[in-house]
């Protein structure tokens, strides 16, 4: 027998933005025709309720937190709380602006009943911040039909959701008001006095579109969901009570953020190298910063130093109304293998080490070094990124200085001559640009590597150290 | 000994003149010479501070040690501020381990005393090279804290300069030499200061200290 369960979230907006830490205020959503449509539990203690004008809702409660509805954002909400109950439930459909579609039948032998299911749903609903109402049923719009009544009826029993169905009122159902209106001209008023209806009386006096939803609710007709899979990668984004203009201060929000983005990344044993963090500032353009863990982190406290490091470096123009965290590649997590018996000195690995000198330093002051196979001095030596492996292409050349200066320096002291000459010439034979390298001692005894050009002119190339 | 002194001994009550406790474990820097000087070679954790002008040496002096920090521990090797872009070429002669080196480029001298503290806690650091970083007591013990918790070495190369003496397990000062360098132990943890000698490098860098009588190439003045 087929089951579905419908989860409606009242205020799923109101909810998001609520911050768990402060002393909560009452909230209330606001659509374009200034109606209240959610709230919180605070503005409904203070007589608040939906549907109710903005005037009235005013002079109810005078500190009444007033939020623009975002369909956008309640969307993402929506699709995020899906991606969190993924983790239980297999079969997920969204239902927008604030319900979701789960597929039951296929998942009870798992939790081995109802009740284990039960068990499992709510504690993944515990933990996140938003109020919901539940109810099962044969079909998806039985099961949304019901759900919307906030009747909190979850049961295999089709005796129970049948006469709770037929005690709806059409109100509550999916179907057009112009349908509602007809329908209560004719002294229907509840779903049961239009389902016992023949479908054939109903259809030669009503348009398909009735047909069509009696025929989803009974579970004759195929009513195609469409089941949501797994997202790659991680995407959030917070909106601020207030506005912050310290950097200090945005660490908190942004811990709350990287919390969530550990509970995915340990869901899915995961890594990720790279995040990018959005600052979305007040009348001033968005501020991007991409932090970056050479060797893969999962852990918030450790993302939030490196966040942090990269952050110090920087003033914030304008006062910060949003945050957006992404992460777009996942890495499997492989564990590291340590030495057990060489003394283990800290905590902190040679990859980590170099994440936190670029988080602060800048990714460009870090670097490695490596042997180019090439003879002239300028080129044999590359700036990689640090701890990367490379294979040497060739042996090292012999009697090279420690340093090469970054620009050839006109000789302007005497020098004594020990060793040379070394003919170097640039690539093509071009033969006036060869130089002839000597190893020369100056009056303050530093070695120098001297070149002398075709034209006689003689320039300090590098210092022996 | 009669049984007395031996009690005494135990009992660690009794100091033995010529008992030398070292007070740091040493790693062979590569010149037996200099090795004898100071008495088994350059501490493998802690500050050396070598007071030098650059240019004269004092990296070919370091090599054989820091090599055999690298591999000893297959820890990093970091050099902070170089004056130059140092060159691949000599270091692989020279049997360093170009992967297991990080060059730091800091644009300033907080940044660089910054990122040798992290280097030296983080405990995957061999040796840190420092150059010319102008270095107050606090700091170079806050340093020296952090080289013996991560269980490295930093070396300070800087100018000499007649400050006070900071709390190093190692303290050195270099003048060049026709025949190689002129060394001078200021501060030996665990020892006494020896008197300057002179370090002969002729055989290990031919190339830089052509032997006096084999006057191979004509002696010659450019400028």
């Amino acid at each position: 027998m087929a089951l579905y369960l419908y989860l409606h979230f009242p205020a799923l907006q109101c909810d998001s933005i609520t911050d768990p830490g402060q002393q909560a205020l009452p909230l209330a959503v606001v659509d374009a025709q200034h109606s209240i449509i959610q709230l919180n539990a605070q503005a409904a203690a203070q007589g608040v309720q939906l549907q109710m004008g903005l005037a009235t809702a005013a002079a109810l409660c005078h500190n009444l937190q007033l939020i623009p509805y975002q369909p956008q954002q309640q969307q993402a909400v929506l699709r995020s709380i899906a991606q969190q109950l993924y983790q239980v439930s297999a079969d997920i459909a969204l239902d927008g602006p604030d319900g979701l579609y789960l597929r039951l039948c296929n998942m009870l032998q798992l939790y081995q009943g109802l009740a284990g299911y039960r068990a499992a749903l709510m504690a993944a609903l515990a933990l996140l911040p938003y109020q919901y109402y539940y109810a099962s049923a044969a079909t998806p719009l039985a099961a949304k039909c019901l759900a919307l009544q906030r009747l909190n009826l979850l049961t295999q029993d089709s005796i129970d959701t049948e006469t709770a169905l037929k005690r709806s009122p059409l109100s509550f159902t999916e179907l057009e008001p112009d349908i509602q209106q007809q329908l209560q001209r004719l002294g229907i008023a509840s779903l049961g006095r239009l389902l016992a209806l023949s479908t054939t009386e109903l259809a030669r006096r009503f348009d398909n579109r009735l047909v069509s939803y009696l025929g989803r609710l009974r579970g004759e007709f195929f009513h195609a969901l469409e089941y949501i899979r797994p997202e790659p990668g991680f995407s959030r984004y917070l909106e601020l009570l207030y506005d912050i203009s310290d950097m200090a201060v945005l660490s908190a929000p942004l811990s709350r953020l990287l919390q969530q983005l550990q509970q995915q990344l340990q869901r899915n044993n995961a890594l990720c190298h790279q995040l990018t963090l959005r600052l979305y500032c007040r009348d001033s353009e968005t501020q991007n910063y991409s932090v970056g863990s050479a060797q893969g982190e999962y852990r918030a406290a450790n993302w939030l130093k490196l966040c942090q490091l990269q952050l110090e470096n920087h003033r914030l123009t304008a006062p910060v109304y949003g945050l957006q965290l992404e992460a777009t590649h996942f890495m499997p997590q492989q564990a590291q293998s340590d030495d057990l018996f060489a003394p283990q000195q800290g905590n902190v690995s040679a990859l980590q080490l170099v994440s936190l000198l670029q988080a602060r330093l800048g990714s460009n002051a870090v670097s490695g070094l490596s042997l180019q196979n090439q003879h002239l001095p300028e080129q044999a030596s590359g700036r990689p990124l640090p701890l990367l492996q490379t294979k040497p292409l060739a042996g090292a050349l012999l009697q090279r200085p420690a340093f090469i200066l970054p620009q050839p320096r006109p000789l302007q002291e005497a020098v004594e001559i020990s060793s040379g000459p070394e003919r170097l010439c640039p690539d093509g034979w071009q033969l006036a640009a060869q130089r002839d390298y000597f190893i020369g001692r100056n009056g303050k005894g530093q070695w120098l590597w001297l070149y002398r050009t075709a034209q006689q002119q003689w320039f300090v190339h590098g210092l022996f150290s | 000994m009669s049984a007395l002194l031996q009690q005494l001994a135990r009992r660690q009550l009794l100091w033995h003149g010529n008992s030398q406790q070292a007070a740091y474990q040493a790693v062979s820097s590569g010149y037996p010479q200099l090795d004898q000087q100071l008495a088994g070679g350059f501490p493998s954790t802690g500050l050396i501070d070598i007071q030098t002008n650059t240019g004269i040496g004092e990296l070919r002096l370091l090599l054989p040690y820091l090599q055999q920090q690298q591999q000893h521990s297959g820890r990093l090797l970091v050099f902070i501020s170089p004056p130059a872009q140092p060159c691949a070429d000599m270091l692989v002669t020279a049997g360093i381990v170009l992967s297991q080196l990080v060059i730091i480029t800091p644009k300033t001298a907080k940044e660089a005393l910054w990122a040798a503290e992290q280097c030296l806690q983080s405990g995957c650091c061999a040796s840190v090279l420092m150059w010319q970083v102008p270095l107050k007591l606090a700091l170079a013990r806050r340093l020296q804290l952090a080289a013996e918790q991560g269980g490295a070495s930093l070396v300070l190369l800087r100018r000499p300069a007649a400050s006070l003496s900071l709390p190093v397990n190692l303290s050195l000062e270099l003048t060049p030499h026709q025949h190689g360098l002129q060394l001078s132990v200021h501060k030996r943890k665990g020892g006494w200061p020896a008197a300057a000698f002179l370090l002969d490098m002729q055989q290990h860098w031919p190339a830089l200290y052509p032997a006096a009588d084999s006057a191979a190439l004509p002696q010659r003045k450019a400028g």
